[in-house]
């Protein structure tokens, strides 16, 4: 951990050194650069999630000194992308595209957002010197906001999959830490620890998104499979996939029945009531694992980096960024602007990371007194480490998501065989991306 | 007569209706029809072109389409049947003699269920019906049934939920043609034979066809675009095991946002349900 400290800490001295944005040094302020635009509404949607109810909470603050006023629209994560695809389609409301990662193939396509360089050349006067934008994880910049090497978001609500564990479960059956390996998770743990009503893991696995991302693509990738090869077809059939969607089947025996009803509230539930020993989640449910108003066992609750593989770590990657809406007029686009700008800011960081939210800044993590984040030291590691393309982040997810979830499920309840149903997704997936023209060339191979 | 009322008079009276129609019920229904005929996906909208009948060619080989087209009328197999028989039973215990205001109390909680919107319908089956904590399991003596989560069990979960809130609608709609039959038919039938069956059958039946005829159209047209509930309860899971075909057309119109396809789904389902319509008119009325 000090090592990484110091590592990240040098880097980000020098991403500050570099811009030459010591705070305080060049007289920009908010309140001045945000007085044109004072009185003017940004539309934008949120999520249930304790990383927007951050910024909700810190908001106040923003809205006294700029007197732009933001009107948060929330929505459950399901309804999100069709909220918004709806709202740029129809020409709505909202000056700010709340952009899952891999969502951002469909904004970028579409033009619904802008990229940052040119919201920065249309506004200069808005742009904080000390936006510093080195000073994010590259990994998480790069991945939840940019596409086709050009950056239309800046990262607001981060994960990594991490591994929660319940230490006191652990060590009433005689471990004293969590499992290494994925395998020595089956082989080890999962017998030891599922008795008398517990279960040693829950793995997420209903029918949405939940499917595809948490449960589907946690199993390829540490196995060394994939959705897709070099030449944009299906990897499912592989002799690396298979092994991962069969350990899938042979792991389910440790955890709870009816795991493909489970998503993230039933499962982060099931844990927090001492019902399972271990899950692997996004970092973002941390702070409610931790609460002891939202969870039984917060005082057993300790944090490790996801299980490895026979390929590596391979955790899951999620996470949003906000980018600024083409749809909106002028003075809207400069106050989206400021307002993604200050959100994700590193002066914010800390704040927002104290409030429940999880930031993408270098800098945040180099802090003193962090020991209470038992989640930072597995995080900072996933994103190192994480696979940007851990689900296809192009325009047609959307589709081929569908039919992995349904897929995907069908395996699970033992309804088509790994290798049935791989072949089922294959072939759909390819046809999707023919149509899309990725086959003759239309399109670049780009995910 | 025709003289009398000049031709903007009855423009006057029946345009606002027609027009309304039109916007309400028609305009949709042609956009519909367009965008089935067309590639139209929501994130694609540069890519719009005219396909012809692609969309209907797709839907009509598209196993996953029939399947949820065979599961939607198991369900109406199942369920309707059930509704029928449950809500003739209170329709007859109601036009029982006596006993006013138990009787008037009685309708009065017939109509709550259907009073109760669909989507809470199923937020508060997730909830009776949890495994862990569900109310349900409780009064089964504390049994560890997994309702939400295996695909037998919650296409059950929903048959049990769809009869609980129509089955006052058909005992209402029944009851409504039982008042029909005349006092005196009915009196004088029942000093003819001690059998309730005979009864049913020969006097009080004739009066319900035509009751019967609605409950059949309207539920069967209400299953085959039943969605809220089921969205809410197990958004169409486990697997696709309730995935019915409102649902599907959901999930390929507004979560694959292909509009064109999901249209096609749309206008394949209206003429289904319009061909059902017309076999129970043409079945039932005949018996009439």
């Amino acid at each position: 951990m000090k090592t990484l400290r110091n590592l990240l800490g040098a880097t980000a001295v020098t991403s500050l050194m570099a811009t030459g944005a010591i705070a305080g040094g060049h007289g920009w302020s908010l309140a001045d650069a945000a007085k044109p635009y004072a009185g003017t509404t940004v539309d934008v949607v949120f999520l249930l999630r304790p990383g927007y109810e951050a910024i909700e909470a810190m908001l106040p603050a923003f809205e006294e000194e700029t007197g732009i006023k933001i009107n948060i629209i929330k929505h459950p994560y399901e309804n999100a992308l069709g909220e918004q695809v709806r709202d740029f389609v129809a020409g709505g409301d909202l000056d700010i595209a709340l952009i899952d990662l891999v969502w951002m193939g469909n904004f970028a396509e579409n033009e619904w957002v802008l990229p940052l360089a040119d919201v920065q050349a249309k506004f200069p006067d808005i742009v904080d010197p000390a936006l510093d934008i080195d000073d994010f994880f590259p990994l998480v910049l790069n991945a939840f906001g940019g596409w086709n090497d050009t950056i239309y978001g800046l990262p607001v609500d981060n994960y990594s999959g991490l591994m929660f564990y319940n230490r006191c479960m652990l060590e009433e059956a005689g471990f004293d830490g969590p499992p290494s390996t994925w395998q020595e998770l089956k082989d080890v743990y999962g017998p030891a620890l599922t008795k008398d009503g517990k279960y040693a893991f829950a793995l997420q696995s209903k029918r949405n998104e939940t499917q595809s991302a948490d449960s589907f693509a946690r199993v390829l990738w540490p196995f060394g499979g994939s959705f897709l090869d070099e030449n944009f077809r299906s990897n499912l059939l592989s002799e690396e996939s298979q092994a991962g969607l069969q350990f899938r089947q042979e792991l389910m025996q440790y955890m709870p029945d009816g795991i493909v009803a489970y998503d993230h509230a039933e499962t982060v539930n099931a844990f927090s009531q001492g019902d399972v020993a271990m899950i692997t989640e996004w970092s973002a449910f941390y702070s409610s694992v931790v609460s002891s108003d939202t969870s039984k066992v917060a005082d057993c609750v300790e944090i490790a980096p996801e299980p490895m593989g026979p390929a590596g770590r391979k955790p899951a990657l999620g996470g949003f960024s906000m980018a600024v809406a083409s749809q909106a007029d002028e003075a809207e686009q400069a106050a989206a602007y400021l307002f993604i700008q200050w959100a994700t800011s590193a002066e914010n960081a800390r704040e927002y990371l104290e409030r429940g939210g999880v930031p993408a800044r270098q800098s945040v993590y180099q802090q003193d007194g962090l020991e209470a984040f038992k989640f930072v030291p597995a995080l900072v590691e996933s994103w190192q480490d994480g696979v940007p393309e851990f689900r296809p982040r192009f325009a047609e997810w959307p589709e081929i998501t569908e039919i992995v979830q349904e897929w995907g499920t069908k395996m699970m309840l033992g309804e088509v065989t790994t290798v049935e149903g791989a072949e089922e997704i294959g072939t759909r997936m390819e046809a999707v991306l023919e149509s899309a023209g990725y086959y003759s060339g239309d399109k670049p191979l780009a995910q | 007569m025709r003289g009398q009322v000049s031709r903007k008079t009855v423009f006057a009276f029946i345009g606002p209706a027609v027009i309304g129609l039109a916007v309400v019920g028609i305009a949709p229904l042609l956009y519909a029809v367009w965008t089935s005929l067309h590639f139209y996906n929501l994130t694609k909208l540069k890519r719009v072109e005219f396909i012809g009948l692609e969309n209907y060619m797709t839907v009509l080989t598209d196993g996953v389409f029939w399947q949820a087209m065979g599961r939607t009328f198991f369900l109406l197999g199942t369920a309707l049947p059930l509704q029928l028989a449950l809500g003739l039973m209170i329709a007859l215990v109601l036009h029982q003699p006596g006993l006013t205001l138990i009787k008037t109390l009685c309708r009065l909680s017939l109509v709550l269920p259907m009073a109760t919107t669909y989507a809470v319908v199923g937020l508060l089956g997730q909830v009776m019906f949890n495994q862990k904590f569900g109310v349900v399991n409780q009064l089964l003596g504390g049994a560890d049934i997994n309702w939400i989560g295996d695909p037998e069990n919650a296409f059950a979960m929903i048959i049990f939920w769809d009869v609980w809130q129509w089955t006052p609608f058909v005992a209402l709609v029944l009851l409504a043609g039982l008042t029909m039959v005349p006092g005196e038919v009915e009196e004088a039938a029942r000093l003819e034979t001690k059998s309730k069956w005979t009864v049913l059958r020969y006097v009080q039946l004739p009066f319900l066809l035509p009751g019967l005829v609605a409950v059949l159209i309207l539920r069967t047209a209400d299953t085959l675009k039943l969605f809220d509930m089921v969205f809410t309860l197990t958004r169409g899971g486990p697997g696709s095991s309730t995935e019915f075909i409102s649902l599907m057309i959901q999930r390929v119109g507004f979560r694959g946002f292909d509009q064109g396809l999901a249209s096609a789904q749309a206008i394949i389902l209206l003429i289904i349900t319009i061909i059902l319509a017309q076999i129970y008119i043409r079945v039932f009325y005949k018996e009439v």
